[in-house]
Parts: C-alpha cells; structure tokens; sequence
C-alpha cells in the first residue's frame, strides 16, 4: 500500500523535474545570455526547491536538514543568476532582439562603475 | 520504498543525467565566458539535484550533506568568478 508521504513525495519530486526539464528546454532554446539566464534560473529555483520537499518527504529524519538547504538554495541560487548577469553585461554582451537598453542610459549616472 | 516510488525516483535520476548534456553543450559552444560560467552554474544545480535524489532512492542521509556542501561552494564559485569576468580581478 502505498504511503501518504510518498505519494506528496512523488508529487513533489515531479513538480520539480518539470521544472526542471522545462528549465534546461528554455537554457538550449533561448538566443543569448540573459534569456537563458531567465531559464536556467527556472531550474535552480523550483527544479531544486521541488526535488528538496520531495526528499524531505522520503527521507523524514533529515526534513530539518533540508528545509535549511531549500532556505539556502532559495536565497542564493537568484543572487548567483544576478551576478552571472550582472558580469555578462560588464563584460559587454548586448542583448539579442533588445529594443532598449535601460542600463545604458542610466550608467553615466550610477556612481559604481 | 514501495516499487512505484523507487521506479519513479530512477526515472528522475535518469532525467536528470539526461538533463545535464545540454548544459555540457552549452559549456563547450558558448560563445563568451558568461555562457559557459551559467552552464556551469546549471550542472552544479542538477548535481545538487542528482544527489538529493540519490539520498530519497537509496535512503541514505549521506547525500543529503553532500548537497548541501555543493550548494554553499557552488554559490561562492559562482559568485568569485563572474567577478572575475566582469571586472579581471576576483576579490
């Protein structure tokens, strides 16, 4: 028979390999950088988050331990896409089909560099 | 473990390593360094991913440590190098 954690395990697990696929289908689709650092933030957020609660379902005795990787995952894997981002466009990689860059304009005023 | 879950966990398994290939593309084609440190990011995320359903399928707790020290190393890998990439100098 089967277990009623199991079952939200398994649901879990699926809800983040969908994103995960979907993640890594956006990463091989996309034209260029800052797109398919939208997708594959897809899959380190959700994909990750999901695979999380679904191990925490199967393996009940270290729930605590991953309730904190799902808070640390959640808080750092953005700031590591923004950061990836924030060096794409330092190092001079325009947008594919961008009709405007609003960082451009604004640059001459940001006091960092 | 009932059969349906273990099966299913290796599916998610098989999935994920199947996942993994086109980030190794995407790695090696990238056309600048950004590409190629997201790709990087990206398979370290799925490892993380793989670990953790190794943990659930083979109900071992080790994994589940191992996860967590490659999410705290990846994230800190990242951040030095797209420093390094922006600006030519890592701290």
């Amino acid at each position: 028979m089967v277990l009623m954690s199991e079952i939200f395990g398994i649901a879990a697990v699926a809800f983040g390999l969908f994103f995960s696929v979907v993640g890594i289908l956006g990463l091989v689709r996309m034209p260029d950088v800052y797109t398919r650092l939208h997708a594959s933030g897809k899959v380190s957020t959700l994909g990750l988050f999901g695979l999380l609660v679904g191990t925490a379902f199967f393996l009940p005795d270290t729930a605590l331990k991953l309730i904190a990787l799902a808070i640390f995952a959640i808080l750092t894997l953005p700031v590591s896409t923004h950061a990836i981002a924030k060096a794409a466009y330092g190092h001079g990689i325009t947008p594919a089909r961008a009709s405007r860059d609003d960082l451009a304009e604004g640059r001459d005023m940001s006091p960092s560099a | 473990m009932n059969p349906l879950a273990e099966f299913f966990l290796q599916v998610t398994l098989i999935v994920l390593i199947a996942l993994v290939i086109p980030c190794v593309h995407r790695m090696i084609a990238g056309p600048s360094a950004a590409d190629r440190l997201q790709a990087v990011d990206t398979i370290t995320t799925l490892l993380i991913g793989i670990a953790l359903a190794l943990a659930a399928l083979r109900q071992e707790w080790m994994f589940v440590d191992i996860a967590l020290a490659l999410a705290a190393l990846s994230f800190i890998g990242t951040l030095a190098l797209a420093r390094y990439i922006s600006e030519g100098k890592w701290f």
